[in-house]
């Protein structure tokens, strides 16, 4: 059973591919759908050192030289670097956001005082989104690292602080209770009970935290940045001369792929770790 | 602890913060810059923290001027129709592909792929194909929610327990009225969380897409306006609104639920 | 400790479940528990057993009335009250032996002392096999077990255990009985167990409390003379069996 739906799978993905190859030839508009080769061809120039391709030279579509792909090798991008930079943001937002977003949490899971006074104010801060806001804090950080990677750390905070209350609140409650009658307190309580207990949830969360990170970093880099994966999908150029750009969908196709790809990895890695660190769990 | 203590507690926290805010903005009044550099040139007389007094002006002024009303009308359409188009899409795709497994791995590989693309990196690719303007951003909103609402369903139908359908193949039921019956009451928990999701994330993809391409009126093009000058209250109150926007239809999917799920029973 | 204080007493007890409309859980419930008895609360749905045992363990504070422990009042739960849920609380994300071992790393104990006792406490359960074992390989009443032990470990003067078999299919129940007899025969302590089971009350208990319908409050009580040590005899005996009745109708009445 389960090597037929690998099966199907399969034959399924290749009917994607080819549905496309086909839908493409058939529509024969390269600047909408751009056949198989523009986008060997443009992941091959993105992913070369820079180099535009010759005049004429190895590729018979000068459509590679499109507006898009030549702003991006001028100014040096890549679709390696420009992955790399974005999962670089996208980690660092983790890093720095799933443990706030944990702390908040448990804070506001624990403590039925603090959770009257501060759910209300989370409740507005987890509705405004981000990326509404990183003009603003553009007019305080310039345009720095900082200023893009504030929103990522603050989305990703947001998104943990749900599983984790959740974890506290109801499913660490009756192990807490346990625990108390056997005399744990305090410190014991917290890493030995309430954090274990909460553990499946919060790593179950994670997944949705790091798909936030993504979105959040990708959103940043399109609005404000001269680097990322977000850059190189609008085709590089400063701000205010992105909608100049004439839209290469090769390098949107390839860019979003790759995308795809480092998000599928990431979550695979996530669902590795969560499943090895509750492997008590039934 | 009885609401009324909870409620008094609430209101103490929210004031609580605006009045630290009130406090910031005086003592910033004196003392943070008020010249913000643009990349380009250096802009003067910026409040960076402007005073509630100084918001509630602006505010009028945006509303009387008919500027907000006119902005939350066009993105909020925006979103309404990108929500109803995908949960309709994404609910029937889930809902068909949690029910028929092999129908399932064959839709597999397209929902994995948008599954792993953050919405807003398709924006480019949408642009190119429906232009600038409505569609490609409706659809942009639509195919998002879709995605989402989609592994709601799926998810929903595949946590059905399997006694209650055995339970009601037992009882003669065929395998329509079993679905019609069974599965969607069990499934629709895990559907109507999917689409509140879906409806918070759809915001956020609606304001960068108006960012993005901006052009008037929405709400995007508020933040936009507001920040090219830049005029700090009218963007704290375009953020505010988007975060009253978003809170709005939160709540509101809130109260669908606990009404649907009234006149449900406890749906396990 | 003051002198002859009873290990547990509430008096005039009552407890209403805040809300929009409180519900009434208990009232005016008076109760001494004499020291080293098997004392089995009894009573149908709903009555508040739960919530009296809460307040025993010192989880809720009573509306009026007070609870004292040995002569003092209670403040928040402690070692010297020990507590099994209803619900299955046997920490998923440790071992068996862990788990029993967890009150002592509690008190500080270090290891070899706290593998000293439970071992002998393991044994005792006939988990020997399983001390490595983590909770989603067990048994519910296997787990169930481990939890009494568990709250053995620190000895405490007082038990207090909330239809702990309750969810156990019949045969595992009557050896989980069985087991909790031979424990609490060997290791005398004052327990507090509710359950809504009568035979399983004339089994275990020294004597009973019956409680009405909420709000509860103490309808009927009865001494157990039945001999000890309790066997498969005692279940299918005469006396039992008329004590049975009196209970039964002293229940449903």
């Amino acid at each position: 059973m389960k090597r037929r739906r690998s099966l199907l799978w399969v034959l399924s993905l290749v009917a994607l591919i080819a549905t496309y190859a086909l839908v493409a030839r058939a529509v024969s508009r390269p600047d909408v759908l751009p056949p198989a080769q523009d986008l060997a061809g443009a992941f091959a120039a993105l992913v070369g050192r820079g180099q535009a391709p010759a005049a004429g030279g190895e590729h018979q579509h000068h459509h590679h030289s499109s507006d898009q792909v030549d702003t991006l090798l001028q100014e040096g991008v890549t679709l390696q670097a420009s992955l790399a930079v974005s999962t670089a943001r996208v980690l660092f937002g983790l890093v720095v956001g799933v443990p706030l977003g944990i702390l908040l949490g448990l804070l506001l899971g624990w403590s039925r005082r603090a959770d009257d006074y501060l759910h209300p104010i989370y409740v507005l801060a987890r509705s405004v989104p981000p990326l509404a806001f990183i003009t603003y804090i553009m007019l305080w950080l310039g345009h720095s690292e900082a200023h893009r990677l504030i929103p990522i750390v603050y989305a990703v905070a947001v998104t943990a602080v749900i599983p984790t209350y959740h974890g506290v609140r109801d499913i660490a409650g009756k192990y807490v209770v346990a625990a108390r009658s056997l005399g744990a307190r305090g410190r014991l309580l917290l890493a030995k009970v309430v954090l274990p207990a909460a553990a499946p949830a919060v790593l179950g969360g994670l997944r949705y935290s790091v798909a936030i990170a993504w979105m959040t970093a990708v959103g940043a880099e399109m609005l404000m940045a001269e680097n990322g994966m977000g850059n190189l999908l609008v085709g590089g150029g400063m701000w205010s001369s992105r909608l100049q750009t004439r839209s290469d969908p090769a390098v949107i196709i390839v860019g979003v792929l790759a995308l795809a790809a480092a998000g599928w990895a990431m979550d695979a890695a996530t669902r590795l770790v969560t499943a090895r660190l509750t492997r008590w769990a039934r | 602890m009885t609401g009324a203590v909870k409620i008094r507690r609430a209101v103490i926290g929210l004031v609580t913060v605006a009045a630290l805010y009130a406090f910031a903005s005086e003592i910033g009044r004196g003392r943070l810059p008020d010249r913000v550099w643009l990349g380009a040139h250096y802009v003067e007389n910026v409040q960076l923290l402007p005073t509630w007094r100084s918001l509630a002006e602006e505010g009028t002024f945006l509303i009387e001027s008919g500027i907000l009303p006119s902005s939350v009308a066009v993105s909020t359409r925006r979103v309404m129709l990108g929500l109803l188009l995908g949960s309709v899409a994404g609910i029937l795709l889930g809902l068909l592909t949690g029910w028929a497994a092999h129908v399932e791995s064959l839709a597999d590989p397209w929902v994995t792929f948008f599954r792993y693309t953050p919405a807003l990196a398709l924006l480019p690719l949408y642009v190119v194909w429906f232009g600038y303007g409505e569609a490609s951003k409706v659809l942009l909103i639509a195919t998002n929610v879709a995605m989402i609402t989609l592994l709601g369903a799926q998810h929903g139908v595949r946590g059905v327990p399997r006694v209650y359908l055995d339970a009601a193949s037992s009882l003669g039921a065929k395998r329509w009225l079993r679905f019609r019956k069974i599965v969607l009451p069990a499934a629709f928990p895990s559907i109507f969380a999917s689409v509140r999701i879906a409806a918070g994330l759809a915001w956020v993809t609606i304001v960068v897409a108006e960012l993005i391409d901006a052009r008037m009126p929405s709400l995007g093009y508020l933040l936009a306006l507001s920040g090219a000058y830049p005029r700090v209250p009218s963007m704290l109150i375009g953020i505010a609104t988007v975060g009253a926007l978003v809170l709005a239809f939160d709540l509101l999917a809130l109260l669908v639920h606990a009404r649907a799920t009234r006149w449900m029973g406890r749906a396990g | 400790m003051k002198a002859n204080a009873a290990p547990l007493e509430a008096a005039d007890v009552s407890y209403a479940y805040p809300g929009v409309a409180p519900t009434q859980a208990l009232q005016g419930l008076n109760l001494r528990v004499k020291e080293n008895e098997f004392l089995a609360v009894l009573g149908p749905v709903g009555c508040g057993k739960t919530t009296l045992l809460r307040i025993f363990a010192g989880f809720l504070r009573p509306t009026t009335g007070s609870v004292r422990c040995a002569g003092s009042g209670i403040d928040g739960p402690g070692r010297e009250r020990g507590y099994v849920l209803q619900e299955q609380s046997i920490f998923p994300w440790m071992t068996v032996r862990e788990n029993v071992e967890f009150g002592l790393l509690a008190q500080g104990l270090a290891e070899p002392d706290r593998r000293r006792v439970s071992d002998e406490l393991i044994q005792l359960i006939g988990l020997s096999a399983f001390e490595a074992a983590h909770p989603k390989d067990l048994s519910a009443g296997m787990s169930k077990m481990v939890e009494v032990v568990r709250v053995l470990a620190t000895d405490p003067s007082i038990l207090l255990l909330d239809e702990p078999f309750g969810a156990l299919d019949a045969q595992t129940r009557t050896r989980m009985q069985d087991a909790l007899a031979r424990l609490w025969e060997r290791r005398k302590k004052t327990v507090v167990f509710v359950t809504h089971d009568v035979e399983e009350a004339l089994y275990l208990a020294d004597r009973i409390v019956v409680l009405s319908e909420r709000p509860g409050r103490v309808k009927a009580e009865f001494a157990v003379g039945l001999p000890r040590p309790r066997s498969l005899e005692t279940r299918f005996s005469g006396a039992l069996l008329a004590m049975k009745r009196q209970v039964w109708d002293a229940l449903v009445s």
